[in-house]
């Protein structure tokens, strides 16, 4: 008798009622007509990627302003740059040249870098030499400023550098 | 006497109360089944996948309009709303309606985790129940400083869309 009262006496209809009512204002108060969702992935490769900024760079030495009884002359280029972009953590950029056996010296330094850090100046060979350091996950440029050295007992000729510079760990 | 007309009203209730808890039930089910129905993201999960940048500049963005919501006029002046979920993001994720058959663009949203609901489409005209639809553009950027998924992993967003009266 008791179950029977609770059950189909007023409190439990107010109860359902009140619910009832809840879930009527709720839903008009939410004003939710409904939603949907998907997943969206964002993927990045590693990036490196370098540029000089111009085409060839010629240095002659032609003889004009070299002190006489002075054995080394030399040329200075800085007419180009050199611009990377690297996402990846710890890089660096080298430089070396494919040229075996040069008959002159060729040396190279970045000047004012953007990112990273300047090494000191370098001389070309076909080993890689490191010519920044601590470039990583950084866009940036500096200019590419060459050296070319020869002494009198060299003699002539003509030295053809392809230069290559390389991010890398 | 008066046992037997209390015996007889208390046959009666619990019909009463079994009719009302049925139409409840029955309101509640309909609620449900509308809410999912009047909203729905078409094209499944899309991958946007930056490969290439510029020295000196930056990653070149990456745009995706291979998804598209579908969703339904509704009795109000509707709005659809946009929010992600992506613990431990680390690149550019945004989105525009594009293509509005009903509606106006929002401005492209930055989708980002923790942001609250964002309006994508305003203005949803009411009345008509007609179902239309609107392109969801994609654009993906990164920086070189953002660094890149096989360091840090790829962002996953749960990106969920909710038509709601405006």
């Amino acid at each position: 008798m008791a179950y029977t009262r609770s059950l189909c006496g007023r409190p439990v209809l107010a109860a359902t009622l009140l619910v009832a009512s809840m879930g009527v204002v709720q839903r008009a108060a939410a004003q939710v007509y409904g939603s949907d969702s998907h997943t969206v992935t964002v993927t990045v490769a590693t990036i490196n990627v370098i540029q000089v900024s111009a085409g060839s760079v010629s240095l002659t030495i032609t003889g004009a302003g070299v002190v006489a009884g002075q054995d080394q002359m030399s040329v200075v280029d800085q007419s180009t740059s050199l611009l990377w972009g690297t996402n990846s953590s710890n890089r660096k950029i080298t430089v070396s040249t494919n040229l075996v056996g040069a008959l002159f010296t060729l040396r190279l330094v970045a000047l004012n870098p953007t990112q990273g850090t300047a090494m000191p100046e370098v001389v070309l060979s076909t080993v890689a030499n490191d010519l920044l350091v601590n470039v990583g996950r950084t866009s940036g440029s500096c200019m590419l400023r060459y050296t070319g050295v020869a002494l009198a007992s060299q003699g002539t000729g003509t030295d053809s550098h392809t230069v290559t510079f390389t991010i890398s760990n | 006497m008066r046992a037997k007309k209390g015996h007889s009203s208390g046959m009666r209730k619990p019909w009463r109360l079994a009719c009302l808890l049925s139409v409840c039930l029955l309101a509640l089910a309909s609620t449900l089944s509308e809410a999912h129905a009047q909203i729905s993201v078409r094209g499944g999960n899309p991958t946007l996948s930056i490969t290439t940048g510029f020295p000196g500049s930056e990653p070149i963005p990456v745009v995706n309009v291979a998804t598209s919501l579908r969703y339904r006029r509704q009795a109000q002046i509707a709005k659809i709303t946009v929010t992600t979920s992506c613990p431990g993001q680390s690149f550019t994720l945004k989105v525009l309606a594009t293509n509005i058959d009903q509606g106006v663009a929002a401005p492209e949203v930055t989708l980002f985790q923790g942001m609250l609901d964002t309006d994508v489409i305003t203005n949803i005209p009411s009345a008509g129940f007609v179902w239309t639809n609107a392109t969801l553009q994609y654009t993906a950027s990164a920086t070189f400083a953002d660094g890149n998924s096989a360091e840090l992993g790829n962002d996953v967003h749960t990106v969920t869309y909710t038509l709601q009266v405006q």
